[in-house]
């Protein structure tokens, strides 16, 4: 979507709802409304014939000779029940009553029906009746009211129902509008961030609705972000320091040997020296390069079950004659663990970094131990030493890339070594942490089930 | 470099696309005796390859128009069982999995030294033979695998159990340069670089036992490579 595009308000997925709700909200008022006229109706004319049947009977008992009576003076005047009446002869003249003629169609057969009064322009239910003496009975009852009925219940729907749906439709105007607003000011922020600004940050309300929330995620997201373009941007540093280190060092010996070396032994040290130097440069590189295979997580597709115990003890082989050669006591307690999930090499690289680590820092004298047990959590694998130890603020920055710490910089070593410890413990879900010996550190590796 | 004891000179076929990379590996064994074929791509290393006449083939593991796996699928499909040395800047560990299963012999990430390509072809070369012998001998010094003892002419030898291990290996290649790779590898199943000299206090604990004060040095360091045992005394 280009920036500042004037969005119509349809294309608005709040709008739409809004419509679609609206359309939903009629269609079942509708509904609802023709059933209760239909109701109403039904049972209005099940009254009305009720009635004009019962009269019908009552009228129909009377001697002839008081029906005329009856009808003029009993049944006209009582306009609660029958609206017309009229008594005709065998030849349709009329007798009695206010029907001026014969309403048409109209079966004698004692059953309510609608008929037309030409005559008098009506529309009634009437019911006939046959008399014994030849005559005829018919009553009949205005049905006018259901005529009102209905223009009732339209009026009762334009009132309820037209403003019901302008509301909704124009409160999803208004929504969709706030929320097309706020769209835009993520889009332009987004158009921001995206130009390279990643200080810049979503705007939030305080609201705690959906789109605040996603934008406070978009916003931890792009701290994440930040955060991690720093670390690369550091870690960038780093290792252009750390290679122009040893990349000026040979660029200088050989310079110097140019000038001044004059015989072969001359020359030989040089070039021997120059290429230590470009071989720290690589070992650099390669070690680099590992890490972000590792973190790169695919080599958890290799994954078999291994023996921790077997790896620390093969490790711990490994080791023990450079823990004899520094005159710092090794020892070992492995107890027999359950199979793991795990890379074997990795597994094999993460506790011989821990024990070179350890033996590196731990002067003559001193104690590295490797244990591992099993614990209620899972295995613990444990690497003690009596070094100077690692002072708790630098816990955790031990484990960023090239991080020495100032009483390890006379130490050999490229300060990637815990980062690979670290990248290998996480791809394997394991976690690792650093305590105090006193004096030295212990780094424990919790393996959860 | 140590060149090969077979009479004719031992044929190696280069297949590599990097000109510079290439120019070195066959100056380097051009020098040291070898016959050496070079490939510049992957169809052509295919055709020399196929035609069988190679002791030994070095070949990059990315090759433009034929990949290396590719190569060494085809070779081994049509039954020819030159050994193939992968090479790869790959230093990826699945890329070595998957290399040694397509039917390479070994696997060199570069950049590598000169000296460990060396020794590991010629240690394809001198395979040793699967032997049902259960004493090793090698010059004075022999080693018996069933009792697990060792002797230097009269003189025994107590070896720690990593001792034995590394020695053992050490007797069935005797005369070969072994690099600090090869053996860490080997010996141990360790594959990635130690930033320790791990290799160099493991032989040298051993060298101290098998060459006595007064007894000709049979555990030799190699200078730049490795190290080698030699039938001295």
């Amino acid at each position: 979507m280009p920036p500042g595009a004037v969005l119509s308000l349809t294309r608005l997925p709040m709008f739409r709802l809004a419509l679609l709700y609206s359309a939903l909200f009629a269609f079942s008022t509708l509904v609802l409304f023709a059933f209760i006229y239909w109701q109403t109706a039904v049972v209005e004319i099940q009254r009305v014939d009720g009635q004009l049947l019962h009269d019908a009977q009552f009228l129909g008992n009377l001697k002839p000779s008081d029906l005329k009576d009856t009808i003029d003076n009993r049944v006209m005047p009582d306009f609660r029940r029958v609206a017309h009446a009229g008594l005709f002869g065998p030849d349709g003249a009329r007798i009695a009553g206010n029907l001026p003629s014969l309403p048409d169609n109209l079966k004698f057969n004692g059953t309510v029906h609608r008929v037309n009064v030409p005559a008098a322009h009506l529309t009634i239910r009437a019911v006939g009746l046959p008399l014994p003496d030849g005559t005829r009975l018919v009553i009949g009852r205005n049905v006018e009211s259901l005529d009102n009925l209905q223009t009732v219940v339209i009026h009762a729907l334009e009132l309820g129902l037209v403003p019901a749906v302008l509301l909704a439709l124009g409160a999803g105007g208004l929504a969709s509008q706030r929320t097309r607003k706020q769209l835009q000011k993520v889009h332009e922020t987004a158009e921001r961030i995206m130009k390279g600004d990643l200080r810049e940050r979503l705007p939030t309300h305080g609201g705690g609705d959906d789109l605040d929330r996603l934008a406070s995620s978009v916003n931890h997201m792009l701290d994440e972000i930040a955060r991690l373009m720093d670390d690369m941007k550091s870690v960038g540093d780093n290792i252009a320091h750390d290679l122009r280190t040893p990349l000026t060092r040979v660029r200088a010996r050989l310079e110097r040997a140019r000038e001044s070396a004059s015989t072969q032994e001359e020359w030989q040290v040089t070039v021997d020296r120059a290429i230590a130097g470009l071989d720290q440069a690589l070992r650099l590189i390669t070690a680099l390069l590992r890490i972000s295979e590792i973190e790169g997580g695919r080599r958890r597709a290799a994954f078999e079950m291994v023996a921790l115990h077997q790896i620390a003890s093969e490790i711990a082989e490994l080791y023990e004659p450079i823990a004899e050669e520094k005159e710092v006591e090794f020892s070992l307690s492995l107890a027999e663990a359950p199979l793991i999930a795990g890379d074997r090499d990795l597994l094999s690289e993460l506790i011989s970094n821990l024990v070179d680590n350890a033996l590196k820092f731990t002067p003559a004298g001193g104690r590295v131990r490797l244990s591992l047990e099993t614990g209620p959590g899972g295995l613990i694998l444990a690497v003690t030493d009596t070094g100077p130890g690692i002072p708790p603020e630098l816990h955790e920055a031990v484990f960023q890339r090239f991080f020495r710490s100032d009483a390890s910089r006379s130490i050999e070593g490229y300060g990637l070594g815990l980062s690979l410890v670290d990248a290998i413990a996480k791809l394997h879900g394991f976690t690792l942490e650093i305590g105090d010996n006193n004096p030295g550190c212990v780094f424990i590796l919790r393996c959860c089930e | 470099m140590t060149t090969s004891d077979l009479h004719a000179p031992v044929r190696l076929l280069v297949i590599e696309d990097d000109q510079e990379t290439a120019d070195e590996i066959v100056s380097e064994f051009s020098e040291a005796g070898y016959e050496v074929r070079h490939a510049a791509d992957g169809p052509q290393g295919l055709a020399l390859a196929g035609g069988g006449n190679f002791d030994i083939i070095v070949m990059d593991r990315m090759l433009p128009g034929l990949d290396g796996l590719a190569i060494l699928g085809a070779l081994r499909q049509a039954q020819i069982s030159t050994p193939v040395i992968l090479m790869s800047a790959l230093g990826d560990v699945d890329e070595r999995v998957r290399g040694l299963k397509a039917g390479g012999d070994d696997y060199l990430t570069k950049p590598f030294v000169m000296a460990e390509l060396g020794a590991r072809i010629e240690a394809l070369l001198r395979r040793p033979a699967l032997s049902r012998e259960t004493v090793l001998r090698v010059g004075a010094l022999e080693m018996d695998l069933i009792e697990r003892t060792v002797r230097r002419g009269a003189r025994e030898i107590e070896l720690l159990p990593r001792e034995f291990k590394l020695l053992d290996y050490l007797m069935r290649r005797p005369g070969q340069v072994l690099t600090r790779a090869m053996l860490l590898e080997n010996v141990w199943n360790y594959r990635f670089i130690a930033e320790t000299n791990l290799v160099d206090v493991h032989v040298g604990k051993l060298r101290k036992k098998i060459d006595a004060p007064g007894e000709a040095p049979m555990i030799q360091s190699v200078r730049g490579s490795g190290f080698m045992l030699i039938a001295n005394g």
